[in-house]
């Protein structure tokens, strides 16, 4: 085990560099005069663009350019945000931790309706059960989140005054962000730092900020692993040991649980492990409408913007997740089966 | 079903609980937009955003008399120094500001006329690139940069300091010639005053000449006020989570009348239906609202909207010598049906005809739903010597009339291919280039005109290139005097006026004669006759000078509109809430 996932590590290595490398020369057909652009907001700054260029050596050739980039990544400095007004690095941990509490949320929840609408479906194959939930996975599927967002905002937040945006209410915010030393942010997440100082109205508040993100992304993204499954699930039952199993006598419930479903969940698992990855890029739509300021509306905003050390280190990030993930989904395969070793 | 059930019922729990929103505590002040702050450094914000933190954190020495941008009220000086009062020279070249006394900064040090001069003279030495330190330079200095092709100018830094000198209790700044804008330039959030030990034990310039040089230019993260505030403003920094919200808490050793709300805070919210709801349901007592939505918050009960022209034009400029390389906008770049040479706007009867293929009623009143004044020259509506020069009419006979007489009648006679290039979301500019388009080539099944939407930051390397035959760009001011227009619209090194090709000696000479002279009556007679010669050549066609939406919940008073200020723009001292 620690062998395959120290090589899985030194291999991560040659991945971030491959990323890195990759993304620097695509930003590289990017003019000079473009990339200098990021520095500018109005028409009155643009005489400046030829200093600019000069002063941060965009029109250096490829190989000076990235090697410069190196050198400071190497020693710790992933550069500067002009869209976060700060350096990347101390951007990135003031974001980061409002994806992860997404994330922390949302994918369980995903994960288990997901696998539990899946399994539903499997079993009663062809039945109203499962012509409504293919249904409801199919319009789940199909619909863009923004706009799925919007009319969950529009109909929760606006009509029904429930649920507002953004991760907690005015007077909340004023204490978490008033750095008075009242309430220390721990994590960054709210949910848990509520409870660390004390303040279960934080950890409340920030769960009710939480529950239209969340819903959104459930019904979103669960879609797909509801089909996996709901597959897999199919093809399990048909298989000799189910009948076997129900021939022996074992009842229905611990044959479709205990053995059909545990065989369906590999692909389920890859499937997962691959949602769960991209879920920390940060959910673009749903971060913005619900106006939470996490890493989906940092890369979003950033892309937009071209802020470059921003997008490198973003994807260098993003290349690290999915890395863990994949090293995470071959370890839970062992797990869930047995017959698989890990070499 | 039983686990599905508890979950449902905590959903229901939580959806019950109170929110703590504060738009509804009288002592509260909630914005929600979408501009963010880049620095509070006041010798290199130069956004909009980061001006309405200032404004509200650091004073300046005036500021404008409520609506006027011409009438000055003192703030941090005692008054407002004008010839008749002995506070400005004969010659137009010195200022002289009694500096008000027993004004405290927010950490607690008095107000001195050195902090006046040492924050006046920073923000001049620092003059970071694309920052707006070249506004004060060139007025002080004549240079309008501390730097030319990368080094520092020799002597810049000694002029800037003996510029602006102490007198007792005055401050006095000696300019090298008249330069009638001063005053508007010292209302700019830009020219604030800070404290000077404080500024120097943060990490500023230690206000020695020697080390003048070591501060100048600095990269965009390094400036050292940039994440810290100590002004003498009604409000202070009570906490900044970038771009997430700013929060404002009042200042209660302000020297002035004390202000109403006790805590402002302006949220970050890029996405127009959160704001929108928002307001609506009370979580803020203002937003952002850009014009295509103000038929949305007209329709919304409760609110008091202001409608503020503001100074500020888009124009479509037709380029008189357009870089023929590599451009895929010109066609086979002759004039033999399939293309336009390099100087097919020279012509200005081509430029008339484009003038008149534009219907300004219908981009006023049906595209800008009225948030427009259509524009008729640079000098716009709000400005000192605004003069109403003709609008020229939309009539497809006259721009038909016009296109026959175009290079000799080659133009009608062979036709041309061509395209016009607007920045991707600006709806006013895609409406121009659309009707240019639509209209001329209706005139002649010859004339073939396409549109292309471009990013903005694409745009601005585009235009700047050279490359397109009419690019469309707007120009926001950057303090209220037809200098800041005229001259980089018309002159032949104006921001505009190079880019388009043109190159008028008189146009010259007389921009030149407007910013050097005091005199209003010389001012008025060169700053007409420009705006004559802007129509007479036809120089541009006018696209639309905006008028600003402000909405703000009913129980929510004291908004003050300028045309000088956009959006992001509320003094907060002025608020008030029932």
């Amino acid at each position: 085990m620690a062998v395959f996932i120290s090589r899985r590590l030194i291999f991560l290595v040659f991945v971030m560099f491959g990323v890195s490398f990759i993304i620097f020369g695509l930003q590289m057909t990017f003019s000079p005069e473009r990339r200098a652009m990021v520095f500018v907001t109005t028409p009155q700054q643009a005489k400046d663009i030829p200093v600019l260029i000069k002063k941060y050596g965009f029109d250096q050739p490829f190989y000076k350019q990235y090697f410069t980039w190196l050198k400071e990544v190497t020693s710790g400095h992933l550069g500067y945000s002009l869209v976060a007004s700060d350096s990347v690095w101390r951007a990135f941990w003031r974001y980061f931790p409002i994806t992860l509490e997404l994330n922390i949320f949302s994918s369980p929840c995903i994960i288990l309706f997901g696998i539990w609408l899946g399994t539903k479906a499997g079993q009663k194959a062809n039945t109203f059960t499962d012509h409504f939930t293919r249904i409801f996975s199919i319009v789940g599927w199909s619909l863009p989140t923004f706009l799925f967002s919007l009319v969950m905002l529009m109909i929760f937040y606006g009509y029904f005054r429930l649920f507002p945006p953004s991760v907690l209410g005015d007077e909340l915010t004023l204490l978490v962000y008033g750095n008075t030393g009242e309430f220390v942010r721990y994590t960054g997440m709210f949910t848990v730092d509520g409870i660390l100082n004390g303040r279960l109205d934080v950890t409340f508040e920030a769960l009710k900020h939480l529950v239209m993100p969340v819903l959104t992304q459930m019904v979103v993204i669960c879609a797909i692993l509801m089909r996996v499954m709901r597959s897999g699930m199919l093809e399990e039952m048909g298989k000799d040991y189910v009948i076997t199993a129900r021939a022996k006598g074992v009842d229905k419930k611990t044959t479709i649980l205990k053995h059909a479903r545990r065989n369906a969940l590999i692909p389920v698992i890859t499937v997962a492990g691959q949602l769960v990855a991209a879920l920390m890029e940060g959910s673009i739509a749903v971060e913005i409408i619900f106006n939470r300021k996490g890493l989906g509306w940092w890369l979003a905003e950033s892309a937009m913007q071209l802020d470059m050390p921003v997008l490198m280190s973003l994807c260098l990030f993003i290349a690290i997740v999915f890395v863990l993930a994949n090293l995470t989904v071959d370890i839970i395969y062992a797990y869930v089966d047995p017959r698989i070793r890990l070499s | 079903m039983k686990k599905l059930c508890i979950f449902i019922s905590l959903v229901f729990a939580l959806a019950l609980m109170s929110d703590s929103a504060l738009a509804g505590d009288p002592n509260t002040f909630v914005k929600a937009t979408y501009g963010t702050v880049r620095t509070l450094d006041v010798a290199t914000a130069y956004d909009t955003t980061s001006g309405m933190r200032l404004r509200n954190i650091y004073e300046t020495l005036v500021e404008f008399d409520g609506e006027s941008t011409e009438r000055f009220r003192p703030l941090l000086a005692t008054e407002v120094p004008s010839v008749e009062n002995g506070g400005i020279s004969k010659d137009g070249r010195v200022y002289t500001f009694n500096i008000r006394k027993g004004v405290k900064f927010h950490e607690g040090q008095t107000l001195t006329p050195a902090d006046v001069e040492y924050s006046l003279e920073r923000n001049m030495i620092v003059d970071q690139e694309g920052g707006p330190s070249w506004m004060m330079l060139e007025a002080v200095t004549g240079y309008g940069g501390t730097r030319k092709d990368g080094k520092i100018i020799p002597g810049v830094f000694e002029k800037i300091m003996d510029a602006i000198e102490v007198k007792g209790n005055k401050v006095v700044i000696t300019l090298p010639a008249a330069y009638p804008p001063l005053m508007g330039m010292l209302q700019y959030a830009g020219q604030s005053i800070y404290n000077k030990s404080w500024a120097i034990a943060n990490g500023a310039w230690d206000g020695t000449l020697a080390n003048a040089a070591k501060y100048n230019g600095p990269d965009f993260n390094t400036e050292p006020l940039q994440n810290v505030a100590n002004g003498t403003g009604a409000y202070k920094l009570k906490s900044w989570e970038k771009s997430n919200q700013f929060v404002f808490e009042r200042f209660d050793g302000y020297w002035g009348q004390r202000p109403a709300i006790k805590t402002a805070i302006v949220k970050y919210v890029p996405e127009w239906t959160t704001r929108k709801l928002m307001l609506q349901n009370g979580d803020a007592d203002t937003v952002t609202v850009d014009n295509t939505y103000y038929p949305e918050v007209k329709a919304m009960k409760g609110l008091k909207i202001h409608l503020v022209p503001q100074l500020g034009v888009s124009m479509a400029f037709m380029n008189q010598k357009i870089n023929m390389t590599a451009n895929p906008d010109v066609g086979s770049g002759k004039l033999d049906g399939n293309g336009i040479p390099s100087n097919f706007f020279a012509d200005i009867n081509v430029r008339r005809a484009f003038q008149h293929a534009v219907d300004y009623r219908a981009m006023r009143e049906d595209v800008a739903n009225g948030l427009i004044h259509n524009p008729r020259s640079p000098n716009v509506i709000g400005l000192p010597y605004y003069k109403k020069v003709p609008l020229p009419d939309f009539d497809l006979e006259k721009a038909a009339a016009f296109m026959k007489k175009a290079h000799g009648g080659k133009v009608w006679e062979k036709g041309f291919k061509m395209t016009i290039t607007h920045n991707t979301g600006n709806t006013l500019r895609e409406a121009a280039a659309m009707m240019m388009a639509e209209n001329i080539s209706s005139l002649n099944p010859k004339f073939q005109i396409e549109v292309r939407n471009v990013q903005w930051k694409d745009y601005t390397v585009k235009y700047r290139q050279g490359l397109y035959p009419i690019f469309i760009i707007g120009w926001g001011a950057d303090y209220p005097d037809p200098h800041n227009f005229l001259y980089t619209f018309m002159h032949s090194n104006g921001v505009y006026g190079k880019h388009m090709g043109v190159a008028y000696g008189d146009v010259d000479k007389l921009c030149d004669e407007g910013i050097q002279n005091a005199d209003p009556a010389v001012r008025k007679r060169v700053y007409h006759k420009l705006q004559d010669i802007w129509y007479d050549r036809a120089l541009a066609v006018g696209v639309y000078q905006n008028i600003l939406v402000k909405a703000y919940r009913e129980e929510t008073t004291g908004f003050v509109p300028n045309p000088m200020f956009a959006d992001a723009y509320e003094l907060l001292r002025l608020m008030k809430k029932r």
